[in-house]
C-alpha cells in the first residue's frame, strides 16, 4: 500500500456500507479510527508501510455497525462517501465518519488478507 | 559448542595415552586445566547473563519511576532500549528551592506557585499523553487534557509575567527569588511587555462575558489567578519557575530529556472513536479527571456530559435538574456565596446573552439567602460542607455556562482564570474559583449524584422543599416536569444527618426588619419576580408539601406571595449572619473577579 505521491493508488479495496446506529443524539459506527497526515504514522500498529499516514481502523466493536457491515481491524480506510480517506489529517477523517446528517456512511476500505486473495487467485497468470 | 567436542576427543585421546610418557600428561593437565576454565567461563557467562536481566529489570523499574532509561541498562548493539511506560504519579516532585515566603509579594509567588504546579500537571498530562497501549478513549482525553493543560500553563505564565512586570515598576526589588530577577530583567523587552498586556485584555474581556463587566486587569490578574493557587493543591506549593516565564519554563518542559516529543506535525499515533460526535472527545477526559483537583476545569460542556452518560435528556431538562439540586444545600457558606452573587447579579443585567438561564439562577440564588440556616456558620458548615460545595459548584456552572456559552465552546479552557482550583477548595477560594470554572465537570458531577442516589430522592426533597420557600421562581425551567423524574434531584447524604440545622431557622421568627434588606437583593428580587412569570410544575410542588409540609411548614408554601414576603423578611438575618471577615473575604474574591 505505499504509494508515491502523485502517482495513483492502486488498492484491493472492499466497499464497505455502515448503517449508523442512532442512540439518543449519537450516531454509533462501532469503529475506532487512527491515523491521519497529522500523526506520527511510524506508531501505527496496522500499517505495513510505517510511513503510510493513512486512516486506519483501529477497532471494531464487537456487533456494532461496523462489525456488522464486516469492518476488521487494520482495515485502511481509501474513501468515506466518496471522500479520499489517504491523505487527511485525522480530524478531518473524524468529521466526514460522524456527519450527523449522515445515516449510512460508505467505505472503501484494503486490507491485506483481500490483497492476497486477489494476488492469489490471480497468481498464476497475473505476476 | 565446538569447544566441547574438541576436549572430549582430546580428553578420549589422552585417556588412550595414559601412562605415557611425560609431555602427554602435561598435554592432559593442559587441556583438563582448560576444559575446567570453559566450563568456568560458561558459567560466568550464565551468572552475567542471569545479572544483566536483573539490571535490566532494575533499569526498567527505575525508569518507570524516573521516567529515563537509565544509561547503566544493558544494550546489545542492535538492541533498541525498550520503551518506558512512566508511572507519572511516582514522578511528581517539587523542588523546594523556593517556597513562598512570607506574606510580601503574594500575589506573584502564589502565582508562581501555582505555576509551578501547573507545569508538572502539565508535564504529567503530556507523558501520559505520550504513553503507549492506551484505550482509545483515554488517549484522546489525555490528549486533550495536555492541550488544555498547556493553555494552563501559557496563561499562568503571562499572568506571572504581568505581575513582574508591574512590580518591577512598582518597586526595585522583584522580590520573590533570585530566579525572579531574570525575569524582571525580561521586562526590558517592552515588546513582550505590551503583548502579554493586550493578551490579559483579551481574556478579560472574554470573562467579562460571564457578568462582570467592570473587570480590571489588575484585578483580575490578582485575585483570580491567585485564590486557586491558595486552596488547591495540598501539597507543598514550591514555585520553581523558569526564569523567563512565558517562554524558558515552557521550553525546558517540552524539552525535558525524559521523552521527546515527535515533531510538531505528527502528534502521537492516535485513534478515536467515532461512536460519539465529534466534540465529544473531551468527555473521557472529564472523567478521568474528576478525581484531581486541578485538572477539573478542563470538564467538557454539559453536552457532552450528558452524552457520554448516554442520558438522552434535553439540555433545558437537564438544566432544570441542575438548578434543583442547587437549591438543595443551603448553609451559612452558601450565603456568603449568593450574597457574592447577588452583587455580581446587578451589574450583570445589563448583560444580555441568554437571559431567562441568568435570572434564574439569580433567583436561585436570593432563594438561597433567604433561607439560610440561621445556626452558626461554622457548624453547618461542618455538616454541610462537602454537599454545600459540591452544590454550589452546580448552581454556579450551570449559572456560568449559560451566560456565555460560546465561550465554553471556543475555548475548551474556557474559564481561563479560575480553573486552576480543584472543587476541594476552601470555600473561599472555591466560590470564587466556581465562578469562572467551566461548567462541564460539574454538571457531570451532579450528573453522577443524580444517578447514584436515587434512593435518596425523597430526602433530598424534602430538605429542598424546605430550603426554598418561593418555589415558583426556582422552577423557572420546570416547564418540562417529566423529565425530573428520571433523574432525581442529587441527593446530599449529607443533608440527612442535620435535618436540626435546616429546620431551625425556618421556624425561627423572621422578627428583622425589611429596611435591613439588602437594597440590592431587593431590586434584584423584585427584577426577577417580574421577569419570570412562569410557574413551576405542580407535581413538584405536590411532592414538597407531601413530605415536608407537616404543621407549620405548610404554611410556608400556602401562597407565593407570602413566600416573598418571608423570602424578604428573612434576607437580613443571613446577611446579619456574615462575618465580617467572610465578607471581606468575599468581597475581595468579587472584586478580583470582576
Amino acid at each position: 500500500m505505499a504509494h508515491t505521491p502523485g502517482q495513483p493508488v492502486s488498492a484491493v479495496v472492499e466497499r464497505i456500507e455502515i448503517k449508523k446506529l442512532r442512540q439518543g443524539d449519537n450516531l454509533i459506527l462501532g469503529f475506532s479510527i487512527g491515523g491521519g497526515i497529522d500523526q506520527d504514522p511510524s506508531q501505527n500498529p496496522f500499517s505495513q508501510n510505517k510511513s503510510d499516514k493513512g486512516i486506519y481502523v483501529t477497532r471494531v466493536s464487537p456487533k456494532g455497525p461496523a462489525d456488522e457491515a464486516r469492518l476488521k481491524e487494520g482495515d485502511k480506510i481509501m474513501q468515506v462517501n466518496g471522500w479520499d480517506m489517504t491523505m487527511v489529517t485525522h480530524d478531518q477523517a473524524r468529521k466526514k465518519l460522524t456527519k450527523k446528517g449522515e445515516d449510512v456512511v460508505r467505505l472503501l476500505v484494503t486490507r491485506r488478507s483481500l490483497e492476497e486473495v486477489v494476488k492469489q487467485s490471480m497468481g498464476p497468470w497475473h505476476k | 559448542m565446538e569447544g566441547n567436542g574438541e576436549i572430549s576427543d582430546t580428553d578420549s585421546g589422552i585417556i588412550l595415552n595414559s601412562g605415557s610418557d611425560s609431555p602427554t600428561t602435561v598435554t592432559k593437565d593442559v587441556t583438563t586445566h582448560t576444559r575446567a576454565m570453559k566450563l568456568k567461563h560458561q558459567d560466568l557467562k550464565d551468572k552475567l547473563e542471569i545479572c544483566l536481566l536483573e539490571l535490566k529489570k532494575l533499569c526498567i523499574r527505575e525508569a518507570e519511576l524516573t521516567g529515563r532509561l537509565s544509561d547503566d541498562y544493558p544494550l546489545l548493539p542492535g538492541e533498541k532500549p525498550p520503551q518506558i511506560r512512566r508511572r507519572i504519579g511516582a514522578a511528581f516532585k517539587l523542588d523546594d528551592q523556593s517556597i513562598p515566603q512570607g506574606t510580601k509579594d503574594s500575589e506573584l509567588s502564589l502565582v508562581d506557585a501555582e505555576l509551578a504546579l501547573q507545569m508538572k500537571i502539565f508535564e504529567a498530562a503530556r507523558k501520559l499523553c505520550d504513553e503507549e497501549r492506551l484505550g482509545k478513549a483515554v488517549k484522546k482525553s489525555r490528549l486533550l487534557q495536555y492541550k488544555r493543560e498547556e493553555k494552563k500553563v501559557k496563561r499562568l505564565q503571562e499572568v506571572a509575567f504581568q505581575l513582574r512586570l508591574e512590580r518591577g515598576r512598582s518597586s526595585p526589588h522583584p522580590a520573590f527569588n533570585a530566579s525572579q530577577d531574570l525575569g524582571t530583567s525580561d521586562d526590558s523587552s517592552l515588546s513582550d511587555s505590551v503583548v502579554q498586556d493586550e493578551e490579559v485584555i483579551s481574556q478579560l474581556t472574554q470573562l467579562s462575558c460571564t457578568g462582570e463587566a467592570e473587570a480590571s486587569s489588575q484585578s483580575f490578574t490578582n485575585g483570580s489567578y491567585i485564590s486557586p493557587s491558595v486552596t488547591p493543591q495540598p501539597l507543598p506549593l514550591t514555585p520553581r519557575r523558569s526564569p523567563n516565564p512565558s517562554i524558558n519554563s515552557m521550553m525546558s518542559l517540552t524539552s525535558s530529556p525524559a521523552d521527546d516529543l515527535p515533531p510538531i506535525q505528527h502528534s502521537p499515533w492516535t485513534e478515536s472513536s467515532l461512536d460519539q460526535p465529534y466534540k465529544k472527545s473531551k468527555k473521557s477526559r472529564s472523567s478521568s479527571k474528576t478525581s484531581s483537583p486541578t485538572k477539573q476545569e478542563l470538564l467538557p460542556p454539559l453536552e457532552d456530559c450528558l452524552a457520554q452518560a448516554g442520558v438522552p435528556v434535553q439540555l433545558s431538562h437537564l438544566r432544570l435538574s441542575r438548578s434543583q439540586s442547587n437549591s438543595t444545600p443551603s448553609t451559612p457558606e452558601m450565603r456568603v456565596h449568593r450574597q457574592l452573587s447577588l452583587r455580581l447579579s446587578s451589574p450583570d443585567s445589563p448583560f444580555e446573552r441568554d437571559r431567562g438561564r441568568t435570572r434564574s439562577s439569580r433567583r436561585r440564588l436570593t432563594d438561597y439567602k433567604i433561607n439560610l440556616p440561621e445556626t452558626s456558620p461554622l457548624s453547618n458548615y461542618g455538616n454541610h460542607a462537602g454537599s454545600e460545595d459540591s452544590n454550589s459548584e452546580h448552581s454556579y456552572t450551570s449559572y456560568n455556562s449559560s451566560p456565555c456559552p460560546e465561550l465554553q465552546s471556543a475555548f475548551p479552557h474556557s474559564s481561563p482564570v479560575g480553573c486552576y482550583g480543584p472543587p476541594a477548595f476552601p470555600r473561599n477560594g472555591f466560590y470564587h474559583n466556581s465562578r469562572y470554572q467551566s461548567s462541564p465537570n460539574f454538571h457531570r458531577g451532579y450528573h453522577n449524584e443524580d444517578m447514584v442516589y436515587p434512593p435518596h430522592l425523597d430526602l433530598a426533597r424534602s430538605y429542598y422543599a424546605q430550603q426554598v420557600p418561593c418555589p415558583q421562581n426556582r422552577y423557572e425551567y420546570s416547564a418540562v416536569p417529566n423529565h425530573r423524574g428520571p433523574r432525581p434531584l442529587p441527593p446530599n447524604p449529607r443533608l440527612s444527618p442535620s435535618p436540626a440545622n435546616y429546620d431551625s431557622p425556618h421556624y425561627r421568627p423572621s422578627s428583622i426588619s425589611p429596611q435591613v434588606v439588602n437594597e440590592q437583593l431587593k431590586s434584584w428580587h423584585r427584577r426577577s419576580q417580574l421577569k419570570t412569570p412562569r410557574s413551576r410544575s405542580l407535581d413538584r410542588q405536590g411532592a414538597i408539601r407531601l413530605k415536608n409540609a407537616p404543621g407549620q411548614e405548610a404554611t410556608h408554601y400556602q401562597s407565593q406571595k407570602y413566600n416573598e414576603q418571608v423570602i424578604q423578611r428573612r434576607a437580613p438575618p443571613a446577611a446579619a449572619d456574615e462575618t465580617p471577615g467572610h465578607w471581606l473575604v468575599d468581597d475581595s474574591h468579587f472584586a478580583s473577579q470582576v
